[in-house]
Formats: C-alpha cells, structure tokens, sequence
C-alpha cells in the first residue's frame, strides 16, 4: 500500500535523518529505548498471542511427535507420524486436492475482486454504492450457511437453480457427487463468500494511486490495457501481494464449505488437509498425527508464501 | 506521499474527445447491465434464505421448487424465538463479538503501529512469526486452547469466548499494511513537537487509519459472531451460547436442522450484522472507496 | 508510556470482570455432602430430549444420593465438544452418542468398563435386546448402556403405491425391485424419471446402514470376528443386484445421500425409502401418506443394520461417579422408564420383554418393535469405524458410478483389514 515507486527512497531517509527518538549521544541507548516503546505497544497483543496461539502451537508441536488421544496417556513416537503423513495414500490424495482447491479459489478470488474493484472504482458508474454493497453482502454470511443455501440451490433433485437451469434446457446434473466437478463447486462457494472483502481491499489499495500518474500515461498515449499494466498493476502490487498471501492461507485451510456440502466426497475427490486434520482429531482421536499433519501444512504454506512473496512483493514494502 | 487525490480522479476524462466519451457512455451501460447480471445471481443464495425462512415445512421441499413461497408463514422463526432463550442468545453474540471485536482492534492496532512505526530489534522475524502462526488451522490448536483456557477456571465465561482471540495476527498484519501508507510527515512533525509515541498512536495514526480498523472490525466481528464451534466447544453451558450455536439446539429428526428454522435462524443472524454494515457502511465502504484505507 | 500502562491495567481488569461474570460453573465438581452431582451429555433435542430429561428429573427424586444435571449436546458435534472436555478433565461424567463412535472412545481408555454391571442381575442389563447390547463390546468388555437401538425400516408413500395399483410393500427383493420399477416414472421419456422407486442412497447413508442391509439379506457382512469379510460372492452378488436396479433400470438417483434421500422422500419424489423412526414426523410435516414396512427379505436373510445410540461413564478419579452413574442405568432400564422412554423416543422398547403391545399407544413405534429382532448392530467393537466407513461409502458409491465391482471388493477388503490390523 505504502510504494510510490519514484519518490521513496529520498523520504525514507528525510525520516531518519532526524532520529528524533533520543539517538543523540549513544545509538545503543536509543535503540534500547525504542525497543522499550515498541514493547509497550506490542504487549497485549503478545501476552494474547503467546498464551493462545504461540503456546498451544508448541504444545501441538511437543505432540505431533507422539501417540496422543487428546487424553489419557501419550507416548513418545518420534517421527512416526511424519513418516505416516508422506506413506499415506488418503494424505497423499488430500494434499493434491488442497493444491488443486488452492490453485482454483486463489487466482479467481483474487482476478475477480480486483476486476470487480476496477470496474467500482469509475466514478461515473452508475449505481456505484448499490453495487459495492451487493457485492459485500456474501461477507456476512457465514461459510457453513452459505454451504447449505447453495447445495439448497443445486440439488439434483429439488434446487431451484437446477430446476431453472433445466427448463432453460441446462443440465447441470449432480454437481456436489461429480468426481470432475465437486471442487470447482466448493471452491465456487469460497469464491462467493469471500471475494466482496478482497474487493475492498483493492479498492482500498486503488485510491492510493495518485491520478496524476494515469494522466501522465494518458499524454504519453497508453491506452486502457497499458494503463492498467504500466501503472495500475505495479502500484497496486502490495495489496495484491498482501491479499494473495492471505486469500492463499485460507484456501490452505479449506473446511467448513466442503465438510458441509461434499463432506470430502464423492470419493474422496474433494477431501482436503483440514478435513484430514480434522478427522484424524476429532474422529478418530489420533490428535498426534492430527498435529503432525497441521505442521507439514504450516510448512507448506510457509514455502508457497515465500515464494508467492518474492514472485508478487519483489518490489520494496518495508516502510523503513 | 500517496495522499488522496481525487481531483485527478474526476479530471480524468476531461481532455478526450466527444466520440470516446460516447463510447464510455456504452461501455459503462455494459458494464452496469453485466454487473447486475453478476449481482442477482450473487445474491440468489441470500434470497433462497430469505425467502425459505418464510415458507412452511411442506413447501422447501416440494417439487417443483419456488423462489417465494405459495403460503408465507411465521412457523419458522416462532420455533426460534419459542424454543430458545433468544434475548439471551443475542446478547451473548453481541457480547461476544463486539467484546473480541474492541480488544482485537485495540491490541491489533497497537502491536501494528510498533510494526510499522518504531524499529526496534527482532521486528522482522517477529513479523514473520506473526504471519506464520496464521497457517496452522484452528483445528490443530484448538484443544491445547481448550486446555489453557479450563486450567484458568474460564470455560463457560465470557473470558474464555473472548480473551484468547482478544489479538489475532491477521489484523496485526492488516493493520500494519496500512500504517506503513500513512505519510509520516504528520508524525515526525509531531514527534519533532515533543509528542511521545503513544500520542502520536492515538492522536494521529489511529485517526487517520479509521477507515482500515473499521474495515478489520467488520472482518472480526462477522467472523465471529458467525463462529459456530467456538462458543460450542467453551459454553458446554447453553445459557452462555451465541445465536449460532443456539441454532444447533433446534436439530430436528435424524439429526438435521429443518431447512426453513435453519434458513430464519440465519436470516435473524444475518439482520443484525446487515444493519451494523449499512450503519458503518458510509464510513466503511464508502470512505475506502474515496480516500482509500487510511 | 503511563497511559499505555493505564490501558492495560484497565484490560486486565476487564478481563477478570469478563472472567467472574460467568454463568453457572463446568457443572460437574460442586460436591453436596455426600451427594454424587453427575453432568450428562445427550443429543437428544426434541420431543425425546423433554421426555429423557422427565426420567433424569425423576431419578433424581428417586433417590438422595444421586444429582444428575442435563445438558444437551446435538449428536452433529457431540464430537466436537466431547474431545476438548476429556483433554481438561472438564467434561460430563456420561455421554450419549452415535454407538458407532463408541469404540473409538473406549480403546482409548474415555469410559468406565462396564462388565461387573453386565453380571450383576439387578441391573436390568440381562433384559436388553441382545443385538442392542452387542454394540457395547469393544475388545472383549462392555462400556456402554444402549439408550436407543432401532433397525432401519421402509417407508413408503401410499398414494403413489396406490396410484400403481400396489396394494401391499413389497417382503423380498424381488417384490421390492419389481415394485420400485413399477413405481418409476419417467412421462417425459428423457432417460431422467421424475419419479422414483426408491431413494436408495450411495453413501453417507441413514446412520450408514443402508448398504450393511442389503449386504446382510444376501448373507454378507462387513466385519465379522476382527477381520474384514466384506470381499464376499454374496456381497458382489448383491451389489450387482442393486447396481443394475439404479443403473439400468433407474428405480434410485445416483450420487444420493442420506439427507437428499429425505428429501426425495419427503417431496413425494421416491415411493419407497429406508429410514430411521424420524421419517415418520418428517413425512408427516411433508403431507405424505406414509406406511412403514420392515426391510423386505434378501434371499439369504431378513436383517437391517441398527441405528444405536450408547450412554458410557467417563473415566476419571472420583470412583463414586462412576457408581453414581451405574444406579442412573438400572433405574433407566427398569419396566416402567423403557416403556415411557420408547413411547416418547419413537424408538422400540431396549428391554426385550416389552412387547409390541406395550407400546401400542404410539403405531409407528408398535411397527418398529415388530421388527425389532431383524436389527444388527453397526460394526461392533470396530475401533476405527470412522475409516471402514468411509471405505465402504467408497466401495458403493464407486459402484453405483459404474466401476468393476470385482476389484472394487478386493480392494475394499484390502483397506479395511488394513485398518483394523492398525491398532
């Protein structure tokens, strides 16, 4: 969001010239102190985030390396349940799933909140805030509600949708129970529910282009499509880096649409990590490899991220 | 830098000739006619919710299906409102949601300007470790969660629904984002005046960043107040449940919540949400739309 | 810095004002003298959530030593609020779910072993219904009180049987594919009849027990003994039989689950349908003219797979719990509380001494107590069901979509031997 490609880097060091933060005599004393100050600021958020999530992250860790329930007595089994993630075919199938759910919901999540963002943003658009608002409303609907009001709509036999699209002389047949077809239709689902918040984002990240880069590309001749190459795209590659990466770990964690409307099936073709994860937890009480199985997926997501970021965030993103 | 500036917006299209701007004229016709295309269909789920609330058990499933039911009927949302402590149901999500909601905005908003504005050592692997601990899914850590949370005597309170999700690192990170984009010229003046850092936060950055924690407040409270397993798994006590998993209680035959109660329980859980959208949509939308998010 | 300071104190305080504005505590702890306070978990959420709640009440003033408290917890995430608990020791002392998901629970050492409550003849527990009680064995020991145990049954609609002229539901396969091929429709000659025979789902069944039926009638099992039989000539014979009456004759959808197979049946879509004793109330909001019939005949067998719900103990400590919770059992399953217990459930009597008559005040479970004896267990004792499951789901929906039912047997065999050789 910050990026103004030309001007930065004179401003970045107007700011630090001045070291204002007590950097006058001895340079360690003052990066003490600004550790100080950024401590207080940082920590309520860590006292939260160090109980609840850094703490339980490592207790899941200390069991992925054991047999445990959840209860009762645990034993130490070191790699075991590693070695059981990367033999397993049902694992095996999940992860290939969660890449092909990953590479569907991503890029069109993404391209359509950005197209739909580009589009809004005309302020000659007529209906202009009817239509931000319409698009948003999928938002608030929560993914589980959202599942059953689509597979309401395309049952086979009673959905509306359907039943329009047959009169219409459209067979869409059983979609949820089609080996081909089962993932593109939740990874659908995700698409719809969460496309109208990217959209703000980009939104968000198009007002800070400044106007008069367009007119310069304007007088230089560019028409609509180098535009949007030359001047849009580039400017907005931190949002489009920031959204990707996180529309990028959710698609990674794919559940509650698919545990409602497929429950992994037909056959397995829509089971994912979570779902795996899950199961292995919750079902069959197999928390440690449940845990195991959680970690190679932070680490999956960990690599995919680093080199979506260095593919997308090439450009400079530290404010400082 | 990058400061708002619409004029430039608005100023456009001026410059360019009668023959374009005609055709701009048509595209945008188009494009609002396939914009609306893409609207109904968009917001077809939410009329079949809407609309199936209202329609009795014999109509959701019959054959041929409608849109709008043959014979409205109240029968759906009375068992809602008959069966379960309502009032109490929906104070516990506004007091679950909105409480998670403040805390998270403060303490987000807080870590995110230390983030963004102060260098102190360790702030990049921190920020790394921050997003990292967003890729391990919930269902992982969710009984070492459980754990800590009985061992503080806090399950079925309001302390255990709230306090462990009182931060979460992707509104730090959100936060963070947007704080970089603010033009620091405000603050190092500001700091240059003698202000301390908390002032600059609060006086300054915060304010100008509303447009982005409020956008992060709606992320966070939808989030939760939709948040079914949540208050299940922390309020084994139904009288501390939320309006969403309150709804499970109605479970009908077989074990399968009736459509039409499922469908008004969502449409009650989806009114209050739509009016706090429309309430800090101007704000919200509209001002992320015109000045960006900060 | 100091008013950094000031906010968090005020969120700290916050926080503990969050912390004792609490609602009732966990509910299990608070000891009263001497008397036993039990917390039970049960999914039951309607008529027979009011009706179990009235015994529990009635226990409880039965007696001075034993204080139950209920609270209800849909079967839908039983198991998802039920993991949590056991991890912190802050969860009910019994629970009632889904019998299939018992044995899983119980390997792992969550409930109290019940055999000396099995063999003492006071405890009512010699009166069970015999298949009921073998859902509670898991590795040679019994952990669990069956609460509910009904077999599937077939619904069908009337009017549409009267409208083929079928007078009365079929008793054998061959009536019954003859008539779901009668009773299938397709005016418009599109290949896709508007109206079907049977909603025969094929996978995520009915309580999962649509297939284990079919299987039983021909003389078929799943598991037998601790070692998967489920590559059988009667299993292939049997899934040809209904693999051709779908496929080729059409009397069923394909890729239907448990839930859209309600909802054919309940739009009037599908004549005949196996269910569980809630088709009746679904049919009944529906408005279809519904009859219940046993599962028809196979040419081996009469059986249908057992929809059961099991009560167990958890394990902890606190012995007297566990005690407590064993005198709450005897009393459920004496004469009286069972006959209540099934007229207000809708399920049959657990007590095989209860005859058909008994509860002839409600009809729709007086048809499900005479077909109480055709009923068999879900996978008993298999630990791992959630995986044999999901592998038989495989093996028939595979089926149904048109693969080699040979190699989709032998390969079914395969997994689920491996499955339950794991543990």
């Amino acid at each position: 969001m910050s990026t103004t490609v030309h001007k930065k880097p004179p401003e970045t060091r107007r700011y630090r010239a001045p070291a204002p933060l007590g950097g006058r005599r001895n340079p360690a004393i003052g990066q003490r102190r600004k550790n100080f100050q950024a401590l207080a600021f940082l920590l309520p958020a860590l006292v939260v985030l160090g109980a609840f999530t850094a703490w339980p992250m490592f207790s899941a860790l200390r069991l992925s390396f054991t047999d445990a329930s959840g209860f009762g007595k645990e034993e130490w089994v070191g790699f075991e349940n590693y070695t059981r993630i990367f033999t397993d075919p049902v694992i095996i199938n999940a992860v290939v799933n969660t890449a092909l759910y990953a590479l569907l919901f991503t890029p069109t999540a993404v391209a359509l909140a950005l197209a739909l963002a580009l589009l809004l943003n005309d302020p000659r658009l007529p209906f202009r805030g009817f239509f931000r608002t319409a698009l948003f409303l999928p938002f608030i609907i929560s993914l589980a509600v959202a599942a059953i009001a689509w597979a309401y709509l395309i049952d086979p036999q009673v959905g509306l949708l359907n039943y329009w699209l047959g009169n219409a002389g459209i067979r869409i047949g059983n979609v949820l129970q089609d080996p081909v077809l089962a993932m593109p239709a939740v990874a659908f689902v995700a698409v719809w529910k969460s496309f109208g918040f990217y959209m703000v984002i980009f939104l968000a990240g198009l007002q800070e282009i400044p106007g008069t880069l367009y007119e310069a590309a304007r007088v230089d001749g560019a028409g609509p499509w180098t535009r949007f190459r030359h001047v849009t795209m580039p400017m907005l590659s931190n949002t489009t880096a920031f959204v990707l990466i996180f529309a990028l770990i959710a698609a990674l964690q794919a559940f509650d649409q698919i545990y409602v409307m497929t429950g992994g099936g037909p056959y397995g073709h829509t089971e994912t990590v979570v779902m795996q994860i899950y199961t292995s937890g919750f079902r069959k009480l197999d928390v440690g490899f449940a845990s195991a199985l959680s970690y190679v997926l932070l680490a999956a997501t960990l690599l995919l991220s680093v080199i979506q970021f260095v593919f997308f965030g090439k450009r400079e993103r530290e404010g400082d | 830098m990058s400061t708002t500036l619409h004029p430039q917006l608005a100023s456009r299209s001026t410059g360019t000739g009668t023959r374009s701007t005609k055709r701009s004229a048509l595209n945008r016709a188009l494009v609002v006619a396939l914009l609306a295309l893409a609207t109904a269909v968009i917001l077809l789920p939410i009329a079949i919710i809407a609309f199936t609330a209202f329609k009795p058990a014999a109509e959701v499933n019959a054959f041929p299906p409608t849109l709008i039911p043959g014979q409205w009927t109240l029968d759906n949302f009375a068992r809602i409102f008959q069966e379960l402590p309502f009032a109490r149901l929906i104070a516990n999500s506004f007091i679950f949601a909105g409480g998670v909601t403040l805390f998270a905005l403060l303490f987000d908003s807080l870590a995110a300007y230390a983030l963004a504005r102060i260098d102190f050592t360790g702030k990049k692997i921190l920020l790394i470790a921050i997003i990292a601990s967003l890729m391990i899914p919930f269902q992982a850590t969710l009984v070492p969660v459980y754990q800590l949370a009985s061992e503080l005597g806090w399950v079925n309170t309001f302390a255990a629904l709230i306090v462990p999700r009182a931060a979460d690192a992707f509104g730090i990170f959100f936060l963070r984002q947007f704080f970089l984009s603010l033009p620091r010229d405000l603050d190092n003046a500001a700091r240059i005046d003698g202000a301390s850092e908390w002032r600059v936060y609060w006086n300054i950055v915060l304010p100008n960043a509303m447009p982005a924690v409020l956008t992060l407040g709606v992320f966070v409270f939808v989030n939760n107040w939709n948040d079914l397993l949540w208050p299940l798994i922390f309020t084994t006590d139904r009288e501390m449940g939320t309006l969403t998993s309150g709804l499970t209680l109605l479970t009908g035959p077989g074990g399968i919540v009736p459509y039409g109660v499922m469908m008004a329980g969502a449409l009650v859980a989806i009114l209050p949400l739509a009016a706090i959208f429309m309430f800090v949509q101007r704000r919200f939308i509209e001002s992320v739309a015109t000045t960006g998010l900060k | 810095m100091n008013r950094s300071l000031t906010l968090l104190t005020a969120v700290a305080a916050a926080s503990l004002v969050l912390t004792s504005c609490s609602g009732a505590g966990a509910g299990s702890g608070n000891k009263e003298g001497s008397k036993a306070e039990l917390t039970f978990w049960h999914g039951y959420t309607e008529a027979d959530g009011k009706v179990l709640n009235k015994i529990v009440e009635d226990f409880n003033a039965s007696q001075s030593e034993v204080s139950i408290k209920v609270q209800t917890n849909p079967w839908s995430v039983i198991d998802d609020t039920l993991l949590p608990a056991l991890s912190s020791g802050n969860g009910p002392d019994i629970v009632a779910m889904p019998a299939e998901r018992l044995p899983v629970y119980a390997d792992k050492g969550a409930f109290v072993e019940l055999d000396d409550l099995y063999k003492d003849p006071n405890s009512n527990l010699d009166k069970l219904v015999p298949a009921a009680a073998d859902m509670e064995t898991v590795n040679g020991h019994k952990y669990g009180v069956p609460s509910g145990f009904v077999p599937l049954a077939m619904f069908y609609n009337k009017d549409l049987f009267a409208k083929a002229g079928i007078t009365t539901p079929p008793a054998t396969w061959d009536q019954w594919i003859a008539a779901a091929k009668k009773l299938t429709v397709d005016a418009n000659g599109d290949g896709t009849p508007e109206q079907f025979g049977l909603g025969l789902p094929d996978h995520a069944t009915v309580a999962n027990g649509v297939w284990p039926s079919l299987f039983y009638g021909n003389g078929g099992d799943i598991v037998k003994d601790g070692k998967a039989v489920v590559d059988s000539p009667e299993n292939a014979e049997t899934l040809k039989t209904w693999v051709d009456a779908i496929r080729n004759d059409k009397i069923s959808p394909t890729g239907l689950d448990g839930i859209a197979g309600d909802k054919l049946f309940s739009s009037g879509k599908a004549a005949m349908y196996l269910g569980g004793p809630w088709m009746s109330s679904i049919a009944k909001e529906n408005n279809i003219n519904y009859g219940i019939a046993a599962v028809p005949a196979g040419p081996k067998d009469q059986a249908a797979s057992a929809i059961g719900v099991s009560m167990a103990i958890i394990e902890q400590k606190d012995d007297s719990k566990a005690a407590a919770a064993q005198k709450f059992f005897s009393y459920f399953l004496q004469k009286e509380q069972a006959t209540a217990w099934s007229l207000g459930s809708g399920w049959p009597p657990l007590r095989s001494d209860i005859p058909a008559a008994d509860v002839a005040a409600n009809p729709v479970v007086e048809a499900l107590t005479k077909q109480s004896g055709f009923g068999r267990p879900l996978l008993p004792g298999v630990v791992n069901s959630t995986d044999t499951l999901t592998a038989v789901d495989k093996l028939t929906q595979r089926a149904v979509a048109g693969e080699s039912i040979q190699d989709l047997l032998s390969e079914t065999q395969a997994s689920i031997q491996k499955i339950l050789d794991a543990k």
